[in-house]
């Protein structure tokens, strides 16, 4: 096996991962709460659909 | 000033169907969790075998074993539930696994002696085993310490290179192990022990996690405890990272240089828990809303249209 193929192979394995001081965390979990962050703001900011008539069976 | 309580007529409302809701977000979750499941499937990391532990780190099961037989491995040295020869964890001089009692009784020699007592048919390691059980308990530990602090001075702990010592039958009883973990014969011989389904792992689970192997895999793929490893998975899957605040812990001082983090992590997250469950009642805390106003965002349509309360 050439080099550059066992480094391939040895890093799927241990996945990749950033560091920053205690910090150290997947790049997949990141893409994870990310992706969970971004939907919880477009929730809060994108409008209800069909929420047209708000304010209006009283 | 005295103020009244708003009538809930005064407030605008809209038809909503609670059920329509849960019911294609049931569908939508569904759908995404069996496709995603589809294509990604999950890791299939082989589980670690005894055999595999013999092949891989022969030197490691010898050393372990000799430390089982000697008292001095970390679940023989460990405390309640296993045994009363360690303190347990403790939170803040609390002795709380001590109140919990000696539970799982594990004799750590057992984890040796039992399966080669009931496997081996090898003459040597039955004349090994029956030294063993002629010698005293004090010469039983000499032995098997004194084999162990010789195999910790040899280059990568080769049993070939220990030096001569009075090691009693030790030598031959770990060697006889390690040929009964090569066989595959000590596969199922501790997890069934003591239970009638034989699904209780405990004794092989220790067994392993005494031994330097277990904890070398766990840190090669990151998922050591000082790794954050709780919230990480297999290679490039996705963990479980709703445990950040659980782990963050555990890379902090002084649960990460306390031998009783386990217990202190614990605490403090009963005690978060707890707040969060009376974060009504916290003053301070209770008025973040206030200071965050979120809720105005969620809300922001329908709050322009309350009536002020006159």
């Amino acid at each position: 096996m050439a080099p550059s193929s066992i480094l391939a192979v040895v890093d799927v394995a241990t996945g990749h991962y950033l560091h920053w001081g205690v910090i150290q965390i997947s790049l997949t979990n990141l893409i994870v709460i990310v992706v969970m962050v971004v939907v919880f703001v477009l929730a809060l900011l994108l409008p209800f659909p069909g929420g047209h008539d708000d304010g209006g069976d009283q | 000033m005295k103020t009244r309580t708003p009538d809930s007529h005064d407030f605008p409302t809209r038809r909503y169907d609670l059920v329509k809701e849960f019911v294609i977000a049931l569908a939508v979750i569904s759908l995404l969790t069996v496709g995603l499941a589809a294509v990604f499937s999950s890791p299939d990391e082989k589980a670690i075998t005894m055999a595999g532990w013999a092949k891989a780190a022969p030197n490691d099961v010898v050393a372990t074993a000799a430390s089982e037989l000697a008292g001095t491995s970390g679940s023989a040295t460990y405390g309640p539930p296993y045994n009363h020869n360690g303190p347990g964890q403790m939170m803040l001089g609390v002795p709380m696994q001590r109140w919990g009692g000696v539970r799982v009784p594990v004799d750590s020699a057992g984890l040796v002696l039992d399966p080669l007592r009931g496997a081996t048919s090898d003459q040597a390691a039955r004349t090994a085993l029956t030294a063993w059980s002629a010698a005293t308990p004090a010469q039983q530990t000499a032995w098997a310490t004194a084999y162990g602090d010789a195999l910790a001075k040899v280059p990568d702990g080769d049993p070939a290179k220990v030096a001569a010592g009075d090691y009693g039958p030790v030598p031959a009883l770990t060697s006889a192990f390690l040929a009964l973990a090569s066989s595959g014969g000590l596969e199922g011989t501790l997890t069934a022990s003591g239970t009638f389904y034989g699904i209780d792992a405990t004794r092989s689970l220790l067994l392993l996690s005494d031994g330097a192997y277990l904890e070398d895999n766990a840190r090669a793929s990151n998922l050591g405890g000082d790794q954050w490893g709780m919230m990480n998975e297999f290679g490039n899957y996705p963990g479980q990272p709703w445990m950040w605040l659980y782990t963050f812990w555990y890379q902090v001082k002084p649960f990460s240089t306390s031998d009783n983090a386990d217990a202190l992590v614990w605490g403090l997250m009963a005690l978060l828990t707890l707040g969060l469950m009376f974060l009504p009642f916290l003053p301070g805390l209770r008025s973040i809303p206030r200071w965050i106003p979120v809720h105005r965002l969620i809300w922001r349509r329908t709050v322009t249209h309350v009536k002020p309360v006159p």
